[in-house]
């Protein structure tokens, strides 16, 4: 079993190596993200003259902000893209012939992309925020429930970006559409600020939403010191509920598009 | 009669790394001074005359592009001269452009999503075509091909065929010396490659513009070049006539046949009732091949010797590719 | 540009833009999603500091509206890139394809005759959201406003558009030379979202590196001390212009160059 993912992991960094620049460059554009966020906030904090704020230490900021973007790199699976290219292209004919459910057929195609990014993003960045914020992440049963709460934000995220996805049956501007949905997520899911910065009235609509199911919940998991308590609970919960309203949205609105479009002949 | 291209001794060559494998082998190469060199065109010399069409052919990676590509001002030579219209054209790159045209088969130079017309008439501000000029040719092109169905759609809407014969007016909207041709009638249907050497042939002659054509297809040579030159790894095999040609070559065709029962035992007997008729007769799996000379023998006799004693399940008439020709040239000389 | 003057190549753009133009607007729904799409980016930039804010009201010496008009100044500055070069990002694809000899032929200056094929309508929305920006910012700091400061902020986005024009050139030219180039590219073009922050929040390496390496600095620090802080314009500052148009120069050279190696070697 772990031979498997070991060779999956080679394979993966081989592949990577081939682009030995795309690495170099990739690599320098993240350091170069995480230095701009880091004299950013140490800036913000510095001028604010107190240690925390709402909560939030510089520290505890700038861990968060550093998951948030790995989690993000590492969940981000580009569907909309990939839909909007076959929908465009015609090849989605091909796919809906397949002997296989539409959406499951996506799901498992994009999960193996996803298991590889785990190691090759979210992994060492982890392991390296946690080496050096010395003991600020807690190594206990909450990673255990970090990892389950991980996989529901997957299978949100992947709901999202397959509604979104949808619409491109709709319009031809994949790139508007794209890059809305992730104005979007990235925002009200804390990604860009942590939610705790948000204003009172932002944040209860914020938790009416589903996009902080996504980042933010396994974020204040991972980083919840008393391991699984209620609260972990109950955001898990949340998700749960979160995952069965979007795969009911989504597998609707598909087959509603999908009826829409063959009847008009697209 | 002017040339209006002149080449002499034009060789281009590319210093290209040599590779080594592995992880090691790619450190290596990093340091490497191990260059060897290779020569995409070596020595040509070639004077064309305006209003000629010559066939330029040569089987992919000759040179042909290469060579192309000098005459029209993009890549400099390595040595040797080139002059086109009296200049040389990688010195004067946009003032050569203003009187050479370029088609390539399967990219088009118009504006993709802009009716043709709008192309046109952004060409003519590009290459600053005054408006009498400008409406002669669109007259003239009236008379040569219905505009009607094409001159309002947007090019990304058109067929490769009308797409094809978009560009080709395009190219010659600007009454340029010389056209250059890269596979014009690469992956069009029978009716359509006739309409495009209509039309090719058709301009030529009106505004004696000299048209150099690279094409893989003996069916465009046949019907617009005099005089063709062969090239094969960057050097020069043939320039004459294409008179010349066919006349060592003959007229061959292959006709291709499958037929009931067993094939090797098909060609022994197809062999034999043939031997009088100076063809030569091939198979692979399924195809028994007939090449056939038709200044000695029609292929329509030769199909109907074979049907008297077998059962033709299917059957196909090759022409001779430009491959073939090159192959015989190798093999026999010229 | 050779020997066809300015108002040729002038006159050239605007009749490709109509065109164009005319060719988008029978796709409105796509035309008006995607400009929805540049406008949610930029604001959610708004809201962001309107966020941070609400929590801290100073970052070092700077304060929200001042923010916001370093903000909106970099929107408008990188609005030109995203406008006349947008087919920068097909450049990779087109060399990598064997397309890109289709645009040597012309008898004009072969990068504004690539540049032309794409004119990037929804820029257009980033520009909206920029100036809303900057004039709000503009009003709520009272910074008053005579003939002589309009001047001046013309001036200087115009040379902060070059800076970032410079650098989304340089990166898509090295696809000339390299495979896999989409992410220089996209660095590149991320760059910019640092240019909206102070230079000087950064440490000495990055305020370098920000100012001479990746010039963001350019896009909307140095330019706008000469309306925010007019008291106290570095030098640096007032090198802006000749500077801008010096690096989009360097990078109209390296994109030539490549363009001209990549004829010698592609098919």
């Amino acid at each position: 079993m772990i031979k498997k993912y070991t060779t999956l992991l080679k394979a993966g960094v081989m592949e990577m190596l081939h682009f030995r620049l795309s690495v170099l460059v990739l690599v320098a554009g993240n350091m170069l993200y995480l230095a701009v966020i880091y004299f950013l906030w140490k800036a913000i904090f510095d001028s604010a003259g107190t240690e925390s704020v709402n909560g939030m230490t510089f520290e505890s900021t700038l861990i968060y902000l550093v998951l948030a973007t790995a989690l993000f790199n590492f969940m981000e699976m580009y569907i909309v893209w990939d839909m909007g290219r076959t929908i465009q292209s015609g090849k989605i004919v091909l796919d809906l012939i397949k002997p296989m459910d539409y959406k499951n057929y996506m799901f498992w195609a994009f999960s193996g992309n996803v298991a590889a990014q785990f190691f090759t993003t979210f992994l060492p960045t982890f392991i390296v925020v946690a080496l050096v914020t010395k003991g600020a992440i807690p190594l206990g049963t909450n990673l255990i429930a970090f990892a389950v709460s991980v996989i529901l934000g997957i299978v949100i995220n992947f709901n999202v970006d397959f509604i979104v996805g949808t619409i491109c049956l709709y319009t031809e501007s994949i790139w508007g559409i794209n890059i809305m949905k992730q104005v979007i997520v990235l925002l009200f899911s804390g990604a860009t600020i942590p939610l705790a910065f948000f204003p009172e009235g932002l944040r209860r609509v914020v938790d009416l939403l589903p996009f902080r199911a996504i980042y933010d919940a396994p974020l204040t998991i991972l980083l919840s010191i008393n391991g699984i308590t209620d609260d972990v609970l109950y955001t898990i919960a949340i998700q749960i509920v979160w995952v069965i309203i979007l795969e009911i949205l989504s597998r609707g609105f598909w087959k509603i598009s999908l009826r829409q479009i063959t009847v008009n002949g697209g | 009669m002017d040339n209006v291209i002149e080449i002499k001794n034009l060789t281009k060559e590319f210093k290209v790394l040599n590779r080594h494998e592995g992880i090691k082998g790619s450190i290596r190469d990093l340091f490497s001074r191990d260059y060897k060199t290779v020569y995409a065109v070596k020595d040509v010399s070639l004077n064309i005359k305006q209003g000629e069409i010559v066939g330029y052919l040569g089987p992919n990676g000759a040179g042909k592009s290469t060579t192309i590509k000098m005459m029209t001002g993009v890549l400099k030579p390595s040595s040797g001269s080139i002059l086109v219209n009296g200049r040389i054209p990688y010195r004067e790159r946009t003032k050569n452009s203003q009187e050479i045209g370029v088609v390539f088969g399967q990219r088009s130079q118009l504006w993709w999503s802009l009716p043709l017309i709008e192309s046109f008439k952004l060409l003519k501000e590009i290459y600053g075509i005054d408006s009498k000029h400008y409406d002669e040719m669109m007259e003239f092109y009236g008379t040569l091909v219905d505009l009607e169905p094409i001159l309002h759609k947007p090019v990304r809407q058109m067929s490769l065929g009308q797409r094809t014969l978009s560009d080709i007016l395009a190219s010659f909207l600007h009454n340029p010396r010389i056209c250059f041709l890269d596979e014009p009638t690469i992956g069009l249907d029978v009716a359509m490659k006739s309409n495009i050497r209509t039309l090719i042939h058709a301009i030529n002659e009106k505004m004696n513009t000299t048209v150099i054509l690279t094409t893989h297809d003996m069916g465009d040579v046949d019907a617009l070049c005099r005089r063709i030159v062969i090239i094969d790894k960057g050097q020069m095999l043939y320039d004459n006539d294409i008179d010349h040609l066919r006349k060592f070559f003959g007229a061959y065709r292959t006709l291709k046949v499958r037929l009931k029962g067993d094939i090797s035992e098909n060609v022994k007997e197809i062999g034999a009732v043939l031997s009088d008729r100076d063809v030569t007769v091939s198979s692979d799996d399924e195809w028994i091949s007939v090449l056939v000379n038709e200044d000695k023998c029609r292929v329509l006799d030769v199909l109907s010797i074979i049907q008297k004693d077998h059962k033709v399940k299917d059957m196909q008439l090759q022409e001779i590719s430009t491959e073939d020709v090159i192959k015989k040239i190798y093999t026999e000389g010229v | 540009m050779n020997n066809k003057g300015l108002a040729f190549y002038i006159k050239i753009y605007g009749r490709i833009l109509a065109q164009d133009l005319k060719s988008k607007m029978s796709y409105r729904a796509d035309f008006i999603i995607s400009m929805l799409g540049m406008i949610f980016t930029d604001a959610a930039g708004f809201i962001t500091f309107w966020i941070m804010f609400r929590n801290f009201s100073s970052i070092q010496e700077w304060e929200y509206y001042e923010m916001l008009f370093l903000y909106g100044f970099s929107l408008i500055a990188i609005t030109p890139v995203q406008c006349l070069l947008d087919n920068n990002w097909s450049l990779r694809i087109n060399v990598r394809e064997g397309d890109f000899i289709k645009y040597c032929f012309r008898p004009i200056n072969l990068f504004f005759y690539y540049e032309s094929e794409v004119f990037d309508v929804k820029g257009l929305g980033q520009l909206g959201v920029g100036v809303f920006t900057l004039v709000y910012a503009w009003i709520k700091l009272g910074l008053g406003c005579n003939v002589m400061m309009v001047l001046k902020v013309i001036v200087f986005l115009i040379s902060a558009s070059l800076f970032m024009m410079a650098m989304q050139n340089a990166a898509a030219a090295t696809c000339f030379w390299i495979e896999n180039s989409f992410y220089v590219l996209d660095l590149a073009f991320k760059l910019k979202d640092y240019a909206k922050y102070p230079v000087t929040i950064f440490g000495p390496v990055f305020r370098f590196v920000f100012t001479f390496v990746f010039p963001i600095a350019f896009i909307a620090y140095y330019p706008s001390l000469v309306i925010l802080r007019p008291d106290n314009v570095p030098l640096l500052t007032w090198l802006a212009p000749p500077l801008g148009i010096l690096f989009f120069y360097l990078s109209y050279r390296f994109w030539m160059l490549g363009a001209m190696k990549y004829n010698g070697t592609g098919s």
